[in-house]
């Protein structure tokens, strides 16, 4: 699908006296679809239901291997910084849920 | 492949890695196209590649929502300018997909003498149309690449391009509303928004002396064609020579401000230490990430190629200066350096210029060979990683072992 930004860049003549003239048209385009697949695990429809209005499953299995403490920082930082509306319960399915991952092989998430 | 390396970058094609890896990461690879393997140390390192994304060609896909899109290296193969259709993708939020050119409106305001909101037109009619070849280059540009990893998004090195931006400078549009006495910053925020409420929106601030800059735009114009949306129609900032996360997309708003930015994007974010750090280091300085330093990188051979014993080789790459022309390139080994031929001068100080190397004989292995760029500040690159936790900055001397066969 290609963009329908067809904006004109109308170059002034050369010896012409007036200024260089743009011409601005309506842009737009259609996204892909995320194909969500997250891998079974615990604390997997916590993930789905608090995290992936904002993150692509494809970025959280992309992640490298941090300690739990890292992602418990890194959810509270989601709540904190980020007001997700993430109950302290789901946090914790959250935090279990990547560690779950990132114990898995690398060919197998 | 029992050398790890020889694996690196190499593309895998994605039918064949479907079958060897059936879940989640490589069923989207399998979905969008393929899979392309960024040598990440430690891992996961294997993400997928599409062309789906409108206007672009085969990209790395980091995100898909909203898109972080990494240039794969082989763009960088030939010349010195990115196409439109390679260039990275990055947004730190959710952005609107349909843009009307005559609704658009930019507002200028804070300390100014008259605030204003100008059309696209007033725009292109605040002064002189200006061209610009620079590179646009992400602040975590070769982050998945730290040792020890950093979390944040893991790009290899290409998210980085170099392109010819079109538009009129700041300072002109700046002129329409008059800067007012006592400023100090000049502060962009864009259409792109936050997708929870209180979270911070994506706003970014210069210094006032940067914003006056004669080469400091409000581009319209990406390679001579409309910035597309994915870069940030209908406008957005460019300053040559600093990091992207500045070049703020879809400009909406410029506000000047007459002290400090506390926003949590300049305040908080995008800083790094202003002391060396370990990663056990807690409570140190920082400051904003804000000029590039030099880098350099070999195009002609990926880690792990094979050259021809007892032949001449030929290496060639792209380099840039980063705030500052480019000096020089080297060819580093372990022990030694051979100075490489700069191509031309093309496209001024803040784009990237070719070199190459020609070796009369090849006479084994060259293990861990790399090329140092240096500028005419006399920044050069340094040997070992400045490793700080957020990954930003990397120009560690890049890297490759070439076995001669």
């Amino acid at each position: 699908m290609r963009a329908a930004a067809t904006l004109i860049l109308a170059l002034a003549l050369a010896g012409c006296d007036s200024a260089p003239k743009v011409v601005f048209a309506d842009a737009s385009l259609t996204l892909p679809d995320e194909p969500v697949e997250l891998p079974e695990g615990p604390g997997r429809d916590a993930v789905l239901e608090n995290c992936t209005a904002c993150h692509s499953p494809s970025t959280m299995l992309q992640q490298p291997k941090v300690s739990k403490e890292k992602w418990e920082s890194i959810v509270g930082k989601m709540k904190k910084l980020y007001k997700a509306p993430v109950d302290d319960a789901a946090a914790a399915q959250v935090v279990d849920y990547m560690m779950h991952v990132q114990s898995q092989p690398e060919a197998s998430r | 492949m029992s050398d790890p390396r020889l694996s690196r970058r190499a593309l895998i094609a994605g039918a064949a890695t479907t079958a060897l890896a059936a879940p989640a990461l490589a069923s989207i690879g399998a979905k969008l196209g393929g899979m392309i393997d960024l040598g990440l140390p430690g891992g996961p390192s294997l993400r997928p590649t599409t062309p789906a994304f409108p206007g672009k060609g085969e990209m790395i896909v980091q995100r898909i929502r909203p898109p972080l899109l990494e240039t794969p290296m082989d763009a960088f193969a030939k010349g010195t300018i990115t196409p439109n259709d390679r260039m990275f993708v990055r947004w730190n939020w959710p952005f609107p997909t349909e843009v009307k050119a005559a609704e658009h409106r930019v507002a200028v305001g804070g300390a100014v003498k008259a605030p204003v909101s100008l059309t696209l037109d007033d725009v292109a009619a605040a002064g002189e149309h200006i061209s610009v070849v620079a590179i646009n280059q992400c602040a975590g540009n070769g982050r998945g690449l730290s040792e020890p990893r950093v979390t944040g998004t893991q790009w290899g090195n290409g998210a980085m391009g170099c392109a010819k931006w079109t538009g009129v400078r700041l300072k002109d549009v700046l002129a329409k509303a008059g800067v007012a006495e006592g400023a100090k910053r000049v502060r962009f925020a864009g259409l792109d928004v936050p997708l929870t409420d209180g979270a911070p929106q994506f706003i970014k601030s210069v210094p006032l002396d940067i914003a006056m800059r004669d080469d400091v735009l409000v581009a319209w114009a990406m390679n001579d064609e409309p910035l597309p949306i994915l870069h940030g129609f209908p406008l957005r900032i460019v300053v040559p020579g600093w990091f992207s996360t500045y070049w703020v997309k879809m400009l909406s708003t410029i506000e000047v401000l007459t002290g400090e930015d506390e926003s949590h994007y300049v305040a908080e974010t995008y800083r790094w230490p202003s002391v060396p750090v370990t990663p056990e280091s807690k409570d140190f300085p920082t400051v904003p990430i804000t000029a590039m330093p030099p880098r350099a990188f070999i195009t002609s051979h990926a880690d792990g190629a094979t050259v021809a014993l007892g032949k001449p080789l030929v290496l060639e790459g792209i380099a840039f200066g980063g705030d500052a022309a480019l000096e020089r390139v080297d060819l580093v080994g372990k022990g030694w350096e051979i100075p490489c031929e700069l191509g031309p001068d093309e496209h001024g100080p803040y784009a990237f210029r070719r070199w190459s190397v020609n070796l009369p004989q090849v006479a084994g292995d060259f293990e861990e060979v790399g090329v140092r760029a240096k500028n005419v500040n006399g920044a050069v690159q340094p040997e070992t990683l400045v490793w700080n936790p957020s990954g930003y900055a990397r120009n560690v001397i890049e890297r490759i072992t070439l076995r001669a066969q």
